[in-house]
């Protein structure tokens, strides 16, 4: 018997299964090792520090802090109503706006957002919401009678409440951008119209109809958005409360406490922050189910209208207020970076400058060209892993099924405990502080986002283009780089533009790997966030922003002008070569 | 010519195709057809080195009575057209028609290698259209210039998967007509898979039916 595989055109079969394998590997290593460096210090057990024998003294430490259920409480409050509000907003302003002019709008505004990383929006949100931020200064004195700015807490609110806020500002676009991805899939403009061709107003089928064919395609991504906003660290620490702190970042202080001991009790806490991962993930899958249970009733109960109508135009304004908000972050960065003199309650700065941008320049090229290098390497790496773990998928020799369960694992788990137990395995490697060792560490993150985002794409190219230009020109290889990934020019640009802006956006790895030997402009604008310093904080947090949002831009505009550029210039070469 | 030796086809250890031999000669047309499933495009991928690996082929086939199944897609030399034309939509109709130009294997230089190209455009009265894309034309000559990129690539023997299924009915006899022109210049064995009887009559080459064997068991 004679078997014959498209794979056969670049590689034996066997050394592409082999690669993936080697591949696969190489994931699940890191991942073991974060678990295992995380678990074995919970039951007190660190030869590193001496710690021999299993005991469940972290364990009693822990829960003998005085600190532990006021500050768990308020990470599960944020985390379920963060990523509740963002599931409602998100599908009310699909819902509203499906079809109309608007989404295209909502549409385009939606690659800048989900480029910026969330510490320059966080930032920009402190700049906005502080008793001595925009809105305040928009409304005084006229209004408020403010004369200096109030003493009131807008921001670090002991509720978490701007915590709160700066997760749905970011999470919704991302929600947004999955469920416009995934009503692709569903046909959803045919069930709107056999709907409302029954009588149903169009908020009563996207009720009835679409949200129960919807929410097993988003489950996975609304997970992530969970285990997200219970563990988020850096965002939390610009704006999120203090006294007490949410989990995630209690546990940061604990593990980079001078008292090493506190590292036993952290590691406790990294394991009781992932089972509240999982119970917070169960009970928002029961709530769902409990709604689908009740709401099943109504399905057919005949009722062509809905009463929850202001309910979902109010969700969706509440969209555009996000994004507005979103917009003046952004805004609010370059102008405290140029400012020179800025008094409450001046709208603008009285007098702007150059002077702290000239003064902070060899620092922020520095900084720049550091988190350049990572993003990039980290990026063009998961870029080539991808496309082999894709091109092995789509020639169904057999199917990695380990690499796409592990895959995400490190976005699901709390990056607090997880990367600690990778720190430990990277000091006795010896490894610590190294640009290899962040890169590593960055790639872990970036390549779930990158293989998510070409697989589909990747996946529906018509193989036929391939297989009719390997017959023409003999080269597999020559046809691959020529045809199929010139031809995948825009999924790739894309995956790629997001890897740098997940790169970008990554604080807890770097600190964790880089040891503050490796600085980049999310660490320096998270660790200056606190200090006052806004003209300071503000450059970092413009240009943290900035690189990500062009690289965004190019990669939309590159792929659509590409063709035609390149065919001007071979024309002007022609005509140059007549001449 | 080309000669397919028992040939036994299973998908997944289901049989799709057993014991099949035949044989082409140079610049004639052999026709498939059969019901859906029955293994037709299968036939072609095993012909063309494209199978699926969940596939199992056994049998020979030689081209000029050297064997030629042993060997990978990129050296059987084959030519295939599939339902759509498959012209690359970022390259020129020009680039098209040189992405298929083996400059090296043909001993020519830059310049012939363009002219070769563009002489072909001028045949379909297309040499306008050359720096345009593919876009830009129409589904007839869209096929005729894919037709064309695939013989300008030499190749030793060519199959065709219902390759005018997608045209006009009124074009479609004129592409089929063109077809044949080029195949019989070239020269090569040719195996055309398709549902239309026309194509039967307009291609004039012999017929070998296909039986769906699950259907029939």
């Amino acid at each position: 018997m004679l078997k014959v595989s498209i794979s056969n055109f670049f590689v034996k079969l066997d050394t592409l299964k082999l690669t993936s394998r080697l591949i696969t590997l190489l994931l699940i290593l890191p991942i073991l090792l974060g678990l295992t460096g995380t678990l074995l210090p919970a039951f007190d057990f660190l030869p590193a520090l001496s710690h021999y024998q299993f005991s469940l003294t972290p364990w009693h430490n822990l829960f003998d802090s005085p600190e532990l259920w006021g500050s768990i409480k308020l990470t599960l409050l944020s985390g379920l109503l963060a990523t509740f509000l963002s599931f409602i907003i998100a599908f009310s302003t699909i819902s509203v706006f499906y079809e109309s002019r608007w989404l295209i709008s909502i549409r385009h505004f939606l690659a800048p957002i989900l480029a910026i990383p969330h510490a320059a929006i966080a930032i920009g949100l402190v700049f906005i919401l502080s008793p001595s931020g925009w809105i305040v200064r928009l409304l005084s004195p006229w209004l408020t009678q403010y004369e200096r700015p109030p003493i009131w807490i807008s921001v670090q609110d002991p509720y978490a409440l701007s915590l709160v806020l700066a997760l749905v500002v970011k999470e919704t676009p991302y929600l947004l951008f999955v469920i416009l991805a995934s009503l692709d899939q569903i046909k959803t403009c045919e069930l709107i119209k056999v709907g409302t061709s029954m009588g149903y107003t169009r908020l009563t089928v996207w009720r009835k109809i679409i949200l129960p064919i919807l929410y097993p395609l988003i489950r996975l991504p609304l997970l992530v958005i969970l285990a997200f906003s219970l563990t988020v660290v850096d965002l939390a620490l610009v704006i999120g409360p203090n006294t007490p702190s949410t989990f995630a970042v209690t546990l940061f202080h604990w593990f980079n406490d001078t008292d090493l001991n506190q590292r036993f009790s952290a590691s406790a806490g990294a394991v009781l922050l992932m089972l509240f991962i999982l119970f917070s993930a169960l009970c928002w899958e029961m709530f769902y189910q409990a709604f689908i249970f009740f709401d099943r009733k109504r399905w057919s109960n005949g009722k062509r209208k809905t009463l929850l109508s202001p309910f979902f135009h109010g969700a969706a304004i509440s969209y555009l207020m996000c994004m507005l908000l979103a917009l003046l972050s952004l805004i609010v960065l370059p102008i405290w970076a140029f400012t020179h003199r800025w008094r409450f309650p001046e709208i603008l700065p009285s007098s702007w400058s150059f002077k702290k941008l000239e003064q902070l320049s060899p620092l922020l090229l520095d900084l720049a060209c550091v988190s350049l290098v990572i993003a990039f390497v980290s990026t063009i790496l998961a870029l080539i892993i991808s496309i082999i773990m894709l091109e092995q998928k789509r020639s169904k020799a057999s199917v990695n099924k380990w690499f796409d369960r592990f895959i995400y694992l490190p976005i699901i788990l709390p990056q607090v405990g997880f990367l600690f137990g990778i720190q430990v395995f990277l000091i006795w490697s010896n490894n610590s502080g190294s640009l290899i060792a962040v890169i590593s560490l960055h790639l872990l993150y970036v390549l779930p986002y990158v293989y998510l985002t070409l697989s589909g794409p990747y996946l529906a190219f018509n193989q036929e283009y391939f297989i009719q230009a390997v017959c023409l020109t003999k080269k597999p290889f020559h046809s691959f780089f020529h045809i199929k990934l010139a031809m995948l020019k825009p999924a790739l640009f894309s995956a790629f533009a997001l890897g740098i802006a997940v790169s970008f956006a990554q604080y807890l790895p770097t600190l964790t790997a880089g040891e503050g030997r490796i600085n980049t402009l999310t660490t320096e604008a998270v660790a200056l966030a606190a200090s006052g310093e806004r003209k300071k904080v503000g450059n970092m947090a413009m240009l943290q922003a900035l690189f990500p949002l062009i690289i965004f831009m190019l990669a939309q505009w590159l792929p659509r002008v590409w063709t035609h550029y390149r065919l001007r210039l071979s024309r002007l070469l022609q005509s140059h070569l007549k001449v | 010519m080309l000669k397919v030796k028992n040939c036994h086809l299973k998908i997944s250890e289901v049989p799709l195709i057993t014991d099949l031999s035949l044989s082409v000669n140079n610049g004639k047309v052999l026709i498939l057809m059969g019901p859906s499933g029955c293994g037709k495009s299968s036939l072609l991928n095993y012909l063309s080195g494209t199978l699926d690996s969940n596939f199992q082929a056994q049998g020979s086939i030689e081209l000029n009575n050297i064997r030629i199944d042993a060997l990978c897609t990129q050296d059987r030399n084959v030519g295939i057209l599939y339902q759509t034309p498959l012209l690359f939509p970022h390259m020129t109709n020009l680039e098209n028609l040189l992405f298929a130009i083996n400059a090296k294997q043909q001993g020519l230089n830059r310049l012939e290698r363009h002219n070769l190209a563009m002489s072909k455009l001028a045949e379909l009265g297309l040499e306008s259209k050359a720096n345009d894309l593919p876009a830009a034309l129409s589904g007839g000559q869209q096929a005729r210039i894919a037709l064309l990129r695939t013989l300008l690539s030499s190749p030793d023997y060519l199959l065709l998967d219902e390759p005018f299924s997608k045209l006009d009915p009124e074009l479609r006899q004129s592409v089929r007509r063109f077809t044949l022109e080029q195949i019989q210049k070239a020269n090569i064995p040719t195996l055309l898979v398709t549902h239309d009887e026309e194509d039967i009559l307009a291609m004039g080459g012999d017929l070998i039916q296909l039986t769906n064997l699950n259907h029939n068991n």
